[in-house]
């Protein structure tokens, strides 16, 4: 279920009386663990099964692997669990992907081969917690922690609700202590996180869903007459959508979460201030650039073995970053453009780039570079194929009319640099301590005010973007 | 980790107070919007979508009493009275599966596929709406309904109905982002909306909210130019086409269900319009002819012939009683359902 819906505030307003009504904490645990699964089974409750079969899995192998005492055997359990685990993910997520290159390779030299179109629907969350899973068995196989002999205790690390579908991916160590230690929820922790809910949801409902959503839709849906000013206005509508729509998702998770006592690691940390790509990295869904940091570019060598090989690594772990995000060339695109951005900007900080050279007003400077080579690389991530792509950079670089921008446009336009200038003046700041500082009085008309707003934007439920991956 | 819920040196939020004036601020702000919005005449009205559709396509199975499936696009949907239908008919339990401005060959193939159904269908359509071009225009509900419907959806949207049934403010033309695109462009609000729809998808048609003369100028400036008329599929190849239409049907009625084609009644510009474009000769009667479930055009039956249409094509909502009572008595008395 979704979190701008009405059945999940009445869930939740249950689960969250019934977890505070239950004494001892084994029960309540279960009852996590129980609501989780009716979460999850909300969407396909028949996906259910993959999801018990593929923690229930997981949990074992990661006991396998550390009774292992031979280097080998810890290997091929490891092994296992990768191949499993991306198995999975490749049928489900890639299958498509993978047979449509396939025939693409026969047709280069004049054979025609099609392959057969197979009605697959992808389990929903299945990115997020195979990542979940996998970093797990990872990191017991690195030997970093002992794995629980809770079956119960890894589901719900796998399953908890709030993070279950769209992270933030957390790791086994961040939650173990919170998952083996009572918890309950308090009257701070309600507060913030009801007020996170509350702005996740304007986030949401109020600027992604009613106000950027349109303008990117129409014109990514049907680009093929839109002038200059409208392109730049779509993508840029876009490029608000996908943050207040991911973000809405991760602050609405993490109040969630909060107000059952628990805490989940901050994934965004105003991303349009960032200062260089490194920094966008660092503030741009945090758990995943951190994961495919610890998992695929460690793994890879890091900057350990050379310079050369460095930046091959960087656009390596990039490249399988955008493909992680979904199955098309457009994803690669992407994460390559991302993995180019990281590279060029090590190169120009380690050779070029004087150390002297740090004012305000030159970081001011990169910071609005950097935020439109992002949102130029934004382009690909929403458009629908290689050949629609080269056209909208073609509209956004060559002039063609239309300058002319309705008020929906005007409108999104707007709210973007809204967006962008908060994230200029909170750019240093926590947003829960904000928050938690804020006079109360000013925080009830605040919230008060974006409660209204999200009462006053209705409309049809759109799902999270992130939800498709 | 840092908890910044707990941090020492933070002095300690007055939750209470910052979410009692939130509440309180919430409420009076949208108390307001609501306020403004009925006195410039505004009335709440349920939104229909595809949800709304899946929760009475749930409802096509049989339990106590036979399901009564009502097909169709706006004639039907606009014109049945369903709780009066349901009172005339106890043995059935009508469910109102039309949807305005789309013609429902898909929804029938999505029923004829289904084997759990074995109900009644009471499918509303003319000559034009058979073109095999228009086979899919509902398909998009009939998607919704099998890839994305789920019981966590059902609540959400009998919950979304209450509120859109009680609240003005639930109209998305009435929102927030609405009324600052109308600030911004300078133009005016919506006219109050001349139709509403209940929570089970039956709708009403206020015409003294509408400019009849306008609709009815429409069609006659269509009748001008009879020309210009004709139908997209030649007559031969259009009764072809229906092949698909009669084994949907076949299959439907192999598992014990009943489908009945009916035509709503037009008025006499938009009559004439038809009678161009599909000559009744060439297309309905030969329909009637090869169907293998019942055909009743209203226009054979002077009881339903009679309705005044404002706007030569719906019903107004006052007529909706007297019209159900016709239609089933029109239906019983050929023996086509049982009281």
């Amino acid at each position: 279920m979704q979190f701008d819906s009405f059945t999940f505030m009445l869930f939740f307003a249950a689960v969250l009386a019934a977890y505070n009504a239950l004494g001892a904490w084994p029960a309540r645990k279960w009852l996590l663990l129980g609501a989780s699964y009716v979460f999850y089974a909300a969407w396909n409750p028949p996906f259910l099964l993959l999801l018990l079969g593929s923690t229930t899995l997981d949990w074992w192998i990661a006991r396998r692997i550390d009774a292992a005492q031979e280097p080998s055997a810890r290997k091929r359990w490891v092994m296992l669990t990768l191949l499993v685990n991306l198995g999975v993910l490749a049928f489900f997520k890639y299958n498509r992907f993978l047979l449509d290159n396939f025939a693409a390779l026969p047709a280069l030299i004049g054979v025609k081969y099609v392959p057969a179109q197979l009605d697959i629907v992808l389990p929903i969350g299945i990115s997020f917690y195979t990542f979940h899973s996998l970093s797990y068995c990872l990191d017991i196989y690195r030997r970093k922690f002992a794995p629980t002999p809770s079956w119960r205790d890894y589901a719900l690390y796998v399953a908890f609700f709030p993070q279950l579908v769209a992270g933030p991916i957390t790791r086994f160590p961040q939650m173990r202590p919170q998952i083996e230690a009572p918890r309950r929820t308090t009257r701070a922790g309600l507060g913030l996180g009801l007020s996170l809910l509350v702005l996740g949801l304007f986030e949401k409902s109020v600027l992604a869903d009613s106000i950027f959503a349109p303008v990117a839709d129409a014109f990514f849906n049907a680009s093929a007459n839109a002038g200059t000013a409208v392109a730049w206005s779509g993508v840029l509508a876009f490029s608000g959508q996908i943050f207040c729509d991911f973000a809405g998702y991760s602050t609405c998770a993490i109040g969630a979460a909060l107000a059952l006592g628990f805490e989940l690691p901050t994934n965004f940390r105003f991303p349009y201030a960032a200062v260089g790509f490194s920094d966008f990295w660092r503030r741009w869904h945090i758990s995943l650039s951190s994961w495919l940091r610890d998992y695929l570019y460690i793994s890879f060598g890091g900057n350990r073995r050379g310079e050369a090989r460095t930046y091959v690594n960087l656009l390596l772990t990039m490249l399988i970053g955008g493909l992680w995000h979904g199955a098309a060339w457009t994803f690669v695109i992407w994460g390559g453009l991302h993995g180019l951005y990281l590279s060029v900007e090590r190169l120009l900080r380690e050779h070029v780039w004087p150390a002297r050279w740090n004012s305000a007003a030159l970081r001011f400077v990169y910071g609005l570079i950097t935020l439109f080579f992002v949102v130029l690389a934004w382009v690909w991530f929403r458009a629908t194929d290689f050949a629609a792509g080269c056209d909208i950079f073609h509209k956004l670089f060559f002039a063609q009319g239309g300058y002319v921008l309705g008020a929906a446009q005007q409108l999104a336009l707007a709210a973007f640099a809204a967006t962008v200038v908060t994230h200029w003046l909170l750019r240093e700041r926590d947003l829960k301590s904000l928050i938690a500082r804020t006079p109360a009085p000013l925080l009830g008309l605040v919230l008060g005010l974006l409660l209204a707003a999200i009462v006053l934007s209705p409309g049809d439920n759109h799902a999270f973007i992130y939800f498709q991956f | 980790m840092r908890s910044s819920t707990s941090s020492s040196d933070a002095p300690v939020q007055r939750w209470g107070l910052a979410w009692v004036l939130a509440l309180g601020i919430a409420m009076a702000f949208v108390g307001t919007v609501e306020r403004h919005w009925r006195a410039l005449g505004y009335r709440p009205n349920v939104r229909d979508s595809a949800q709304l559709w899946s929760i009475e396509r749930d409802r096509a199975y049989a339990t106590d009493k036979t399901p009564l499936l009502l097909l169709g696009a706006s004639r039907i949907e606009f014109s049945i009275d369903l709780k009066l239908m349901r009172d005339l008919l106890p043995r059935y339990q009508p469910v109102m599966l039309a949807q305005n401005a789309h013609y429902p060959l898909a929804a029938l193939r999505d029923l004829a596929r289904d084997e759990r159904f074995n109900g009644v269908v009471l499918c509303d359509i003319e000559a034009g709406g058979l073109e095999k071009t228009y086979t899919d225009m509902q398909q998009p509900l009939v998607d919704y309904y099998h890839k994305q419907w789920a019981p966590s959806w059902h609540l959400h949207r009998l919950l979304l109905s209450h509120w859109q049934h009680h609240w003005a403010v639930a109209d998305p033309d009435l929102g927030l982002t609405a009324s600052v695109l109308r600030l911004i462009d300078g133009s005016a609000p919506p006219r109050p909306e001349y139709f509403r729809f209940h929570p089970d998808r039956s709708g009403d048609i206020d015409y003294t909210q509408v400019d009849v003369a306008a609709a009815r100028r429409h069609f006659g400036e269509v009748l001008a130019n009879s020309q210009q008329l004709h139908a997209d599929v030649a007559p031969e190849q259009w009764r072809a086409d229906l092949a698909q239409v009669y084994e949907w049907t076949r299959r439907i009625q192999a598992r014990g269900g009943k489908v009945i084609f009916y035509q709503s009644p037009t008025g006499p510009t938009l009559t004439q319009i038809e009678t161009i474009r599909h000559p009744k000769a060439l297309y309905w009667d030969r329909f009637a002819a090869d169907s293998p479930a019942p055909v009743l055009d209203a226009m054979d039956d002077a009881a339903l012939a009679k309705f005044e249409l404002p706007d030569d094509s719906h019903l107004d909502y006052r007529s909706k009683p007297a019209y159900t009572r016709a239609l089933v008595e029109a239906l019983v008395s050929r023996g086509l359902l049982e009281r």
